[in-house]
């Protein structure tokens, strides 16, 4: 029996080659589609998953509270934790803390010089915690000597040019070093991300300063690892009173008067990527909502294709119309014939999927390098993912074969056997609901593709405020007036400032300040003289520093306060009425010189006043996710990277390409043989968009893929109705019609449920994107010529799909049309 | 054998109410040939369709084999189908996509015989229709007499009691149409009722009894010299 309706089922879908042909390719083209994105969001939410044990291991969280302030959610925690915890908790089987990415230390051998930002300090224990699999030596205890390295495989052969340099020295900072193991490159799907680490018992590691800094500064993460067996819920539940016993003393003696309040929690390694909380993190982390986004639009995709098929098959249903009458006149029953043409519908899912594997086969590598993973189509090794493909596929043709075995089952024999052409199959308004539906979500991902492409734009051009173009950022620790004035002094450079990393958002660092008659945290950050003119941010109300006001430079203060410049949200956070009404008042905080050994003294210091002397508008080189904070800036003493990291530099546009090579040599002399470590604003800026404008470019991609398998049915159907109605036609050219009337009435079948879906469509997609741009402090607003754009782009789509079919057509000779039967 | 008892067949659509038959009675015994001729449009295929099962009277009663059949589910009238009926249409209705052989299979296929009774008593069909010769071949690929003869194989290998002919030369030359009506003729000689729908004469001639039928009534009844 089978045999039977597998060969009627294989021949008729080999004489049918063209439709079958386009059905198959748009439900591969689906298929494939959905595969990779669900390998996308698979990685998504597996990150860590791979750490052996990681059920065992947490990242110590922090919550800051205090009396008027906002809360402060931190990744990082002080220092001193790690070993306070490992006092009090039983439970803990390995601690370790990792410091690494801001301030990347001058690595050297031979001729290589390179500031290594992949570079760790971490504790020994660390590769106890988080292990990928090594390569040479053991990492697990390889980090027990103050002058051990461990490098990934990549790093290894960038310094060594091959794979296992063990004993190998590199200078770090001038110490050598030498690597004791090699492990494998770290998954791309982690939340940890380096190509060396060194140990924190090293001199020149930053950790022992950074403990020293004291309870409040937040510098280092904590992993832990808990022993086999023991509960996360019974650490967490004593951690309120470790907080209280060894946390709170510390921390009221360095702020007595802000009543601040310390809550920690374990955050298990594998949740820390989705999580929505944003935070100064080392590996940028996903907005779950555009990963569940992007899986919808993969459903979506497919959706799509299956539309396609239902509406084709039941189109062309009436061919297969003689045979439903022969087999029923022979004795089917309509369960049999209902199986036999739902068998045909797995024949096409079938043959679409194996297409649909070649394909994704094909795609991955390239678009692993575009997203800058490693994802893996393992289906033969992962039987997960392979009963995974095998179930969607089937049920994808289940559920889009019963409509068209229904209706194909449902033919009445007597009616069918006459011969001669067969009358409407039926199913025509299901039919039209069907496409209205498909472009209802053509149209709705279009929208999204368009309104993301803006926002992006947007977030990157403008919405950080900042005139970044024709700016070089040169990263120096410190950048000194010596070498801001060198460089200024090369023809070409228009002007230069030193400023800290704060200013550049690379860190950030809170002071809780009186002003005003209110309490309140500001964010704080020390620049140069002429930062802010680099940028074009000219002051709302007041001033910004000026160097001959020597009383602005905070290098003159010592028992007293400089002048400060605070931006927009200060303004509205210390509750002045206007810019202007801020000019002349005073803020008390802690005023200090700002560096890491004086950080690390754990000296606290008392509030001093100053003056506001300036407002400049927000900015920030951060994400536009978040709010721009209250910030108050300061001109400070050049000391370490803590207070002047990188030298912001406005070049002639007309002659960059000349002047940048000066400023290297200027920084040859200057820097003493420091490796040059220089970027672009804009492209400094855009490693923070750099996962935004890739979600961006994969919807945009995705809408394309929609769009392609749509025009695939709509063009294949409009081939298919065309050749139905040549009767009619025929009949209506004899009458006098010209071929313009047959083509407006061919279009017009097609034109009206593309109008309709845009109806339907538009609030839907209002909607959506609304939620969606919700997520961003700063954002577009939703622009009616989107919505026209997009209508207007699917109907163009939908009419260039069916004009040349629709032409063809209505050119044809009315004699061979009426010729038909 | 087979027995209407003043059936009547009315075809309703929300506008239009068409009567294609009016209390029509007639019986027709085992081994008897049949033609039934009248003008386009006076009901002859609707008659054929009643008598194949293919369609319900809206009045009447239809006596096929002892049975009343006629408020039977369309489930039931599949099953009576099946095992008792064969089919000859006009425009030969092969299935393009099986070959000459799967297509006379398909009868067998619903009445679920094993594989090698199937096609033993495939190839016998074939044989006897005189085309064997073309059992791997496509529709497409034969003439309009041999499709027709790969039809009459079909509706006889099953073995039925009655087999009901649309028209089955309306679209063959007259040899072709003679070799058609041959095996008709000689399957009635085993035991099998043949009710055939012409326009022609001749072929009329070939059957034992011609019903006249006009304007869905039956007008009058010629038994031929045997």
């Amino acid at each position: 029996m089978f045999q039977n309706y597998l060969a009627a089922s294989l021949r008729n879908l080999a004489r049918n080659g063209q439709y079958a042909g386009i059905t198959i390719a748009g439900l591969a083209i689906a298929f494939a589609a959905a595969i990779l994105i669900g390998l996308y969001v698979r990685d998504e939410l597996s990150y860590d998953s791979w750490v052996p044990g990681h059920q065992q291991v947490f990242l110590v969280r922090q919550k800051i509270t205090g009396a008027l302030a906002k809360p402060i959610v931190e990744e990082t925690t002080p220092g001193a934790l790690a070993d306070l915890m490992k006092l009090d908790f039983p439970q803990l089987q390995y601690v370790a803390r990792l410091s690494g990415g801001t301030y990347p230390p001058a690595l050297r051998r031979g001729d290589i010089s390179i500031s290594e930002r992949r570079f760790i300090w971490v504790d020994p224990d660390f590769f106890k915690i988080i292990a990928p699999p090594a390569v040479a030596g053991d990492p697990a205890t390889a980090l027990a000597a103050p002058d051990h390295l461990v490098l990934t495989r990549s790093a290894a052969r960038k310094y060594f040019g091959r794979d296992t340099p063990i004993g190998g020295v590199l200078q770090v900072d001038g110490t050598p070093m030498s690597v004791a193991a090699v492990i494998e490159d770290w998954p791309t799907n982690s939340n940890v991300s380096g190509d060396v680490f060194g140990s924190s018992l090293a001199p020149q590691s930053l950790i022992p300063d950074m403990t020293k800094a004291g309870m409040l500064s937040n510098s280092l993460q904590t992993w832990i690892k808990l022993k086999p067996g023991a509960d996360a819920a019974t650490v967490s539940a004593a951690l309120p009173g470790f907080v209280a016993r060894r946390m709170m003393p510390a921390v009221n003696r360095i702020a007595p008067d802000e009543h601040l309040r310390i809550q920690l929690w374990l955050e298990p390694i594998t949740a820390m990527h989705l999580d929505p909380v944003e935070s100064g993190t080392f590996v940028p982390e996903t907005d779950p909502a555009v990963v569940a986004a992007i899986g919808v639009i993969g459903g979506l995709i497919v959706v799509v294709a299956a539309i396609n098929f239902v509406t084709l098959m039941t189109a062309r249903a009436s061919r297969r119309a003689v045979e439903v009458g022969v087999r029923k006149a022979l004795g089917a029953g309509r369960r049999d014939l209902f199986v036999q043409f739902m068998g045909e519908a797995l024949v096409y899912v079938a043959v679409a999927l194996i297409v649909a594997v070649a394909i994704a086969e094909i795609v991955l590598p390239g678009l692993n390098t575009v997203l800058q993973r490693k994802m893996t189509f393992d289906y033969l090794g992962d039987p997960a993912l392979l009963v995974t493909m095998l179930v969607v596929t089937a049920v994808v043709g289940l559920l889009a074969g019963v409509y068209p075995a229904m209706v194909l089952s449902a033919f009445r024999p007597a009616s069918v056997l006459k011969g001669g052409p067969i009358a409407n199959t039926g199913g025509g308004g299901l039919r039209q609901a069907l496409v209205v539906t498909q472009f209802c979500v053509l149209i709705v991902v279009l929208l999204a593709a368009i309104t993301i492409a803006r926002q992006t734009v947007f977030a990157v051009n403008e919405g950080t405020h900042v005139k970044q173009d024709a700016v070089v950022l040169l990263f120096a620790s410190p950048c000194t007036d010596t070498l801001r004035d060198a460089v200024k002094a090369v023809p070409g450079v228009e002007s230069a400032a030193c400023s800290s990393p704060g200013a550049i958002s690379l860190t950030n660092s809170i002071d809780n300040v009186v002003a005003h008659g209110r309490r309140v945290n500001l964010d704080w950050a020390p620049v140069d003289f002429g930062f802010f003119e680099i940028y074009k941010l000219h002051p709302l109300a007041g001033r910004t520093f000026a160097a001959d006001h020597p009383a602005d430079d905070g290098a003159n203060h010592t028992d007293d306060a400089p002048p400060i410049v605070i931006n927009e949200a200060a303004v509205h956070a210390l509750g002045y009425s206007s810019a202007q009404a801020a000019i002349g008042q005073v803020v008390n905080w802690h005023f200090r010189a700002i560096s890491l050994k004086l950080a690390g003294s754990g000296q606290t210091s008392p509030y001093r006043s100053s003056q506001i002397i300036g407002v400049v508008p927000d900015f920030t080189f951060g994400s536009v996710r978040a709010a721009i904070q209250p910030t108050f800036f300061f001109v400070a003493q050049k000391i370490d990277f803590l207070s002047s990291v990188v030298l912001n530099i406005r070049l002639d546009p007309a002659r960059m390409t000349q002047t940048l090579p000066r400023v290297e040599r200027v920084w040859k002399d200057v820097s003493h043989g420091q490796p040059l470590q220089e970027v672009f604003a804009s492209q400094f800026m855009l490693r923070l968009y750099i996962d935004t404008i890739i979600e961006g470019a994969f919807i945009a991609v995705c809408a394309l893929i929609a769009v392609s398998v749509a025009c695939l049915g709509l063009f294949a159907l409009s081939a298919y109705t065309a050749e139905r109605r040549t009767k009619e036609i025929g009949v209506r050219k004899a009458m006098g019609a010209s071929s313009s009337d047959i083509l407006k009435l061919l279009l017009w079948q097609f034109l009206w449920p593309v109008l309709a879906a845009n109806l339907i469509a538009w609030p839907i997609a209002f909607l959506v994107m609304n939620w969606w741009l919700q997520g961003f402090a700063y954002r577009i607003d939703q622009s009616p010529w989107t919505f026209l754009a997009a209508g207007a782009a699917a109907v163009v789509i939908a009419l260039a799909t069916v004009f040349f079919q629709g032409l063809r057509v209505s050119r044809a000779k009315p004699v061979s049309a009426l010729r038909y039967e | 054998m087979l027995k209407l008892e003043n059936v009547s067949k009315v075809y309703r659509t929300s506008e239009v109410e068409t009567q294609a038959l009016g209390e029509v009675s007639l019986e027709i015994a085992d081994g008897e040939f049949v033609a039934i001729m009248g003008p386009s449009g006076c009901g002859k295929s609707t008659l054929l369709n009643l008598l194949g099962l293919l369609d319900s009277p809206t009045a009447g009663a239809y006596w096929f084999f002892g049975e009343d059949v006629a408020r039977r589910s369309e489930a039931q009238l599949t099953r009576l189908r099946r095992e008792h009926i064969g089919f000859v249409f006009q425009s030969f209705n092969l299935i393009d996509d099986l070959t000459v052989a799967e297509n006379v299979e398909v009868a067998l296929l619903y009445r679920k015989v094993p594989r090698a009774e199937r096609k033993q008593r495939v190839r016998e069909a074939l044989e006897r229709v005189g085309i064997a010769h073309r059992a791997g071949h496509r529709p497409q690929q034969l003439s309009g007499g041999q499709q027709q003869r790969v039809a009459v194989a079909r509706a006889l290998v099953s073995a039925p009691k009655l087999i009901l002919a649309d028209e089955p030369t309306g679209n063959l030359d007259t040899a072709n149409g003679e070799a058609v009506m041959a095996l008709l003729t000689e399957a009635t000689r085993s035991g099998v009722s043949v009710v055939m729908v012409t326009h022609s004469l001749a072929q009329a001639a070939a059957a034992q009894r011609t019903i006249k039928l006009l304007d869905g009534r039956v007008v009058s009844e010629t038994l031929l010299a045997a």
